[in-house]
This record gives structure tokens, sequence and C-alpha cells, in this order.
């Protein structure tokens, strides 16, 4: 319960985080309200797996890699310089989904029609990577818990408190109608795609961006 | 009702250079108004935030503002502090200035800032604060922003 | 429209007659007399020669639309002068007031930068959401404060819509000014998905604004910063986002208009523009297309600067949400099928009316809010001509 509150208490932040990102793609992709909570899904798939991943490493690692400030800038970094190769390349080219009179051609055609997936994947773990107080404090209460178990229901609650905030997003699919969104939504994935490429190489070269 | 529309059409329009007129006419008074009814004020990112003490020291104060985390919703893991120095006339050659503003009674770091030539440094005390991020002479005296990190 | 039956159709004469085109534009000569001396005519013979070269500036252009008939070439006067007197008058200050374009980092600190119009769109979210500005200027008195920049947004979308860019935004006739330097285009097609570019920097900015805090077309997509104010380089950020606002200048302000002979900037990259286009929508003004007297000789289409008229838009009556009324399709339209319009009244009656009406509305607007810059700015050249230097 108390990793839901917490979650609930910080969740606002992460939608203002991960909009840029989200909004962009579920107009890029042009989809109704029903697919567009299929891809929202893929996307807390990836913060819930960097969430997990933490709660992990707050448990077993006790907390090592969190207070190195240099290992965490290089970590959001080399995760920023992902996802702007990802919204870049989103931006530049076609999403064909795998064409069905093809037949199943294997790999390559199962990947054309999976990548934008792994686009929303690696959009969700960057933006989830984002160490606001909340995380951190959910991050120390994690590694209190008892045992791995716990550490990672604690942080599963916390995810699914900060989640709540981003229900709304798929509601873009009601502008589907209007045929310029998807381009639109492109154009701004890789005006922000730059916009994080620029962010994390200077997190990668030793700055910082606040 | 086509005739109505039209009337309401071409009201419509007339009233398009009535609005034109009274907004040049009213500038000043408008954006009064528009400032006073909304209550906007400038990000306290951009202007430093409110000041919370004045410290005397005889000849010169040391005007402490907030520290500032403000995020869109909430706050944000870093933020800041801006120290003030004022008046530019009146400030000794070199500062030495213990600064507590977290109010506890204890120095949350130390500023060193000399007022001829300008660079300025910092000695952290608390674990929030991070570093020196800027320091400039203005017209009224000195102004410097310390980094400061939330701690879990 | 059979273009045998076009012979026949007459273009609606809009064209008026020396006494007729004077007495309609005196309620112009009255209004601006007023609005722009602000009640007291100016004592010094070198400000009173300026503010009567200036009023009689904007009333002959305005005489002259009455009496041509037509809107574009003389709105273009008055808009190039705007811009590139606001740029010399915005410069020169600069310069005596720092030595310099840059922006002083002392100017951020006090809150004293002035606040554009293109900055509105990023304050938005975060104005409702925390009651600020992102921005460091002072929300009231001083020059270009937030407040007042808010009253004129908000006065120019009721009135004009997306008119304002056309009649108001002092950067506009910049790339108005260079596409018409050639007679022809060297790049006469332009795909037009790049017109849907200025919603996605619309909607990049206003995210990544909210999200950071910071307003991040003025930090690193401006191209107007090259001819008013900018950041002195001295780190690597700064030298990127100088290298990008310059290259944009250059291209969408400079050598795209050239080339292509449209308003590149306005029409493919402002995201100010994006979101003024919705306030078409509220505005009692647009462009209709008489589809009884058109001859579907698409002049229109060709020479709008702004690709706002399309085949399908032809079709539809109208021009597209992107209009910016500059009036080029309706002095270029042979038989007066394109013509400013009032919403609510019938498409095709009272043509000369309602083009008066809009005329009144953009052009006082228009006046009234270039005269102090362009005053300043002819201030300026005066003072070079007799003294040497501008400042």
């Amino acid at each position: 319960m108390q990793g839901f509150v917490l979650g609930l208490s910080s969740g606002a932040v992460c939608a203002a985080y991960c909009a840029p990102v989200l909004v962009p793609y579920l107009l890029g992709e042009g989809r109704g309200i029903l697919r567009n909570f299929l891809v929202l899904a893929q996307f807390l798939l990836g913060r819930l797996l960097g969430y997990l991943a933490f709660a992990f490493l707050a448990w077993g690692l006790n907390q090592s890699i969190l207070r190195d400030t240099g290992q965490r800038t290089l970590l959001i970094g080399s995760a920023y310089v992902v996802l702007s190769v990802a919204l870049i390349l989103y931006s530049l080219f076609r999403t064909g989904r795998a064409c069905r009179a093809a037949g199943d051609r294997g790999v390559a055609n199962r990947l054309r029609g999976t990548w934008p997936a792994l686009v929303l994947f690696v959009a969700g773990l960057a933006t989830g990577l984002n160490f606001c107080p909340p995380f951190l404090l959910a991050v120390t209460t994690a590694a209190e818990q008892a045992s791995l178990a716990q550490s990672v229901l604690f942080f599963l609650t916390f995810f699914l408190g900060t989640s709540v905030f981003l229900i709304p997003a798929p509601f873009l699919g009601l502008m589907r109608g209007v045929s310029a969104l998807p381009i639109i939504g492109k154009m701004a994935a890789g005006l922000i795609g730059a916009y994080y490429f620029y962010l994390g190489l200077t997190l990668l070269a030793g700055g910082n961006y606040s | 009702m086509k005739n109505l529309l039209k009337i309401a059409g071409y009201a419509w329009a007339g009233a398009c250079l009535v609005v034109v007129l009274v907004m040049f006419a009213g500038s000043e008074y408008l954006s009064g108004k528009l400032a006073s009814a909304t209550g906007i004020t400038v990000s306290p990112r951009y202007s430093g935030g409110e000041v919370i003490r004045s410290i005397d020291h005889g000849t010169y104060k040391t005007i402490l503002h907030r520290p500032v985390f403000d995020g869109l919703i909430g706050e944000r893991r870093d933020g800041f502090i801006q120290v003030e120095w004022q008046p530019v006339t009146a400030l000794p050659p070199l500062i030495e200035d213990a600064v507590d503003f977290t109010g506890d009674g204890k120095e949350d770091f130390s500023f060193r800032l000399d007022t001829v030539a300008g660079p300025g440094a910092i000695t952290p005390r608390n674990p929030s604060v991070v570093a020196l991020e800027w320091v400039v002479k203005v017209n009224q005296g000195w102004v410097a922003r310390v980094q400061l990190r939330k701690k879990p | 429209m059979n273009p045998e039956r076009a012979t026949k159709v007459k273009k609606v004469q809009s064209r008026q007659s020396p006494g007729k085109s004077i007495l309609l534009a005196l309620p112009m000569m009255v209004l601006t007399l007023i609005m722009l001396s602000g009640g007291r005519i100016p004592s010094d013979p070198q400000k009173l020669f300026i503010f009567g070269v200036t009023y009689l500036f904007f009333n002959v252009l305005f005489f002259l639309m009455i009496h041509t008939g037509k809107t574009d070439r003389y709105r273009a006067v008055a808009f190039i002068a705007f811009s590139l007197l606001f740029v010399v008058s915005f410069i020169t200050h600069m310069f005596e007031a720092r030595g310099s374009m840059s922006l002083s980092h002392e100017k951020i600190i006090l809150c004293e930068v002035p606040f554009c119009h293109l900055v509105i769109p990023m304050t938005l979210i975060p104005a409702a959401l925390t009651k600020t500005i992102i921005f460091p200027g002072m929300i009231t008195g001083g020059y270009a404060s937030i407040a007042s920049m808010f009253v004129i947004w908000i006065g120019a979308s009721l009135a004009l819509g997306r008119g304002w860019c056309s009649w108001g935004c002092f950067f506009g006739g910049l790339d108005d000014a260079f596409s018409r330097l050639l007679k022809k285009p060297v790049l006469p097609r332009i795909d037009r998905r790049w017109t849907y570019l200025p919603w996605a920097v619309l909607l990049a900015v206003v995210l990544t604004a909210a999200a950071f805090l910071s307003p991040t077309y003025c930090s690193w997509l401006c191209p107007y910063k090259a001819v008013t104010e900018f950041n002195e380089v001295t780190s690597f950020t700064i030298l990127v986002q100088t290298i990008i606002f310059v290259s944009l200048f250059i291209g969408l302000v400079v050598v795209l208009p050239l080339l292509t002979k449209r308003r590149t900037q306005c029409s493919l990259f402002c995201p100010f523009g994006a979101m003024q286009s919705l306030t078409n929508k509220i505005n009692a003004f647009d462009i209709r297309i008489d589809r009884d007297k058109c001859l579907n000789c698409k002049r229109c289409m060709k020479a709008c600067p702004t690709l706002s008229i399309t085949e399908e838009s032809i079709r539809a009556g109208r021009s597209l949400l992107s209009c910016m009324k500059c009036g080029t399709c309706v002095d270029v339209c042979p038989t007066g099928a394109a013509a400013f319009h009032i919403r609510g009244t019938p498409v095709g009656e009272g043509l000369n009316g309602k083009r008066l009406l809009f005329l009144y509305v953009a052009f006082l607007f228009l006046a009234i809010f270039a005269a102090s810059e362009i005053q300043e700015g002819l201030a300026r050249i005066v003072r070079l001509i007799t003294t040497g230097s501008m400042i």
C-alpha cells in the first residue's frame, strides 16, 4: 500500500517526463483507443522492467549504483542516447506492418512489424530511469525490505501508482480521424529524439542537464 | 434566419475593430488587470524564488531566497538556492559568509566572494549542497546560485 | 466553371475612384492620428517629422489599397518596413545598452528579457499548472512585458486569427521580403507534408518545455535570435545552439523564401503560427472561394505564399486553417471568386464591404502596433545620416 501511495504522489512528475516520448509515438501510430492501450502497455513494460531491475539492485547491491553520481549519470546518459536513436529511426522509417500476402518470411518480416514496440520498450526504460525524489525514497524503502520478494513487490506497487497518470494517454486515439496526425507525431518524435540525443551526449561527457 | 446570421456576422466583424482599438488604447490597464487577475508570476527557476531572509552586516546585506525545487507538478530532484549581496557600492573587497538556508542553526555552506575580481567559491557543509552554479555582478550587487540536490 | 463562360464573368470591381477612396480612407486617417499620437502631437521638430512620415506612410498605403483594389502589395510594404525597422531599432538599442547583441547574464537574472509572442505556446501548460511563466521577463512594466504581449496576443487572436502572421508579427516581414525578390521560383514545388512540420515543432517544444520547465524553442530553434539577441558563446551547448539558429535563419528566412517564393519560416516551421491557426476557427474573417465564379485556373494556389490553398480546399470553397489572410489570392483571382469573407454572411455578396471591414481591422492593427518601432527605426536612420552613427 505504501508503495502504491508513494507512486500516486509522484505519478504526475513521471507523466510530465514520459509525455514528450509517449505522445508523439501515440500520434505517430494513428491507432484507435484500444490499440493505444496496448501501446501504453508496451511502454509501461519497459518502465516496469527498469524499476524491477533497480528493485533487484537496491536490495542486492545495497544502493551502491545509486550513490555513485558518476555511474548514475553514465547510465541515464546512455539510456537517453539509445532512446534518441530509437525515436529518430522511428521518425525516419515507415513502421511497416508484416505483409500478410508475403506470408511468413521469418525473422525479417516479423521484426519489421514488431520493432516499433522496441522503440516503446526503450522509451519506457529510459524515461523510467529518471531518479526523482520519490523514486529514490522508493529505492531506499525497497532496500530496507527483508527479502527480495518484498523489495520487488514494493517497486511493483510504486510502479502501478505512477502509471495511473498515464492512463489518459491512449485517448489520443480519439483524434485518429485527423490524417495529418501520424505525420506530425513522427516528425515530433524525430525532433524530441534529437533533443534527447544531445542531453544523453552531455551526460556521457560528464555534464548535467538540469 | 439568414438575415439574422448576416447581421450577427457584420456585428462580429465590427466588434473586431472595437477589440483592436480597446486593446491598444487600454493595453497598460488591461495588462495590469490580466496580471493581477491571474496572479501570474515569473517562474522561480528564473526569478530565484521568494526572499526568505535578509541578514544585515552593517554596510551591506546578504539576501537569501528560498530553495527552489519547483517542478511542473510537485518538486524535482535538483534545485538551487539564490543568494545576493547588496548594495554594490558598500560591499567589502572580500565577503566570507556562512549560509544557513534550512533554518536549523547549522551552517549549510560557506561562501567566499571576491567582490573586486569576481570569482566566488563555496564550501558545502550540508550533503544537499552540490556546487556553485554561477556568480554574477549586477547593478545592485552580486548574485550567486548554488546547486542543491534532494537526498532521500 | 466553364472557361468559355469565364470571359463573361466580370471581376467584382473593388477599385474605387480617388474621391471615394479618400472618403473611405478618412476614418483610418482620423483613427491613426489619434492612436499613433496618443493624443499628443510631438513638438520636437525631428520627432514631428518622423511622426509625420510614419503617419503619411500608413495612410498613403491604405488609400492605395482602397483605390487600386489590391491588398497584398501594399500590405507587404508596411509589413516588411515594420520588420526591417524593428530589427534596426532593436539591434541599435542592444549596442547602445550593452555594446553587443549578446544577452547578458545580468538581464536574465534580473528578469528583464523582452518577451516575444513566439514563447507563448510553451508557457501555457506550465502557467496553467504552476501559475508561473517560464521566461526571465517582467510581468508588467518596461519594454515588451509578459502581460502586455499576452494582451496583444489575445486581442490579435480575436480580431485577426492567424491574420497576425501577415499583419502583426514583427518577424514575418523578413521572410516575406526575401520571398519577393525573384520573379520566378527556382524551386517551385514543395512537398505538402512539410506543412505539418510547424505542428510537430509545436508539439515537441510544448512537451519539452513542460517537462524541463524551459522555453526550448527559444533556447534551441528560434532563427530570429540572429537579428535580435542571443547568448554569448561561452560553452559547447551555446555554440551548438548558435549554429542551429544561424543555420535556420539563413535557410528558412533567407534562402528558401528566395528560392521558393514562399514564406517558408512562417508556414513550414513556426510553432506559434501553427497554434495561431486554431484561432482562425474563432475569427470573424476568412477567405472563401465562390464556386460559381471560380475558373479552376489555380492561380490562387500557385500564388499563395503559405501553401494554404489546395485543389481540395478550392473544391470546398475556402482556404486552409493555416491561411494568414495576406490577400494574395484575392489579388490574383481573375474573377473575384477568392475574396475576404465574414462568417455568417452569404458567400459572394457584398465583397467590397467585407474587404473594407477586414482592411480596417487588419491595417489599423498593423499601423498602431508598428508605429513606434517604425518611428524608432527611422530616428536611428536619421541619426546615422546626420551624425554618422546610429547609436
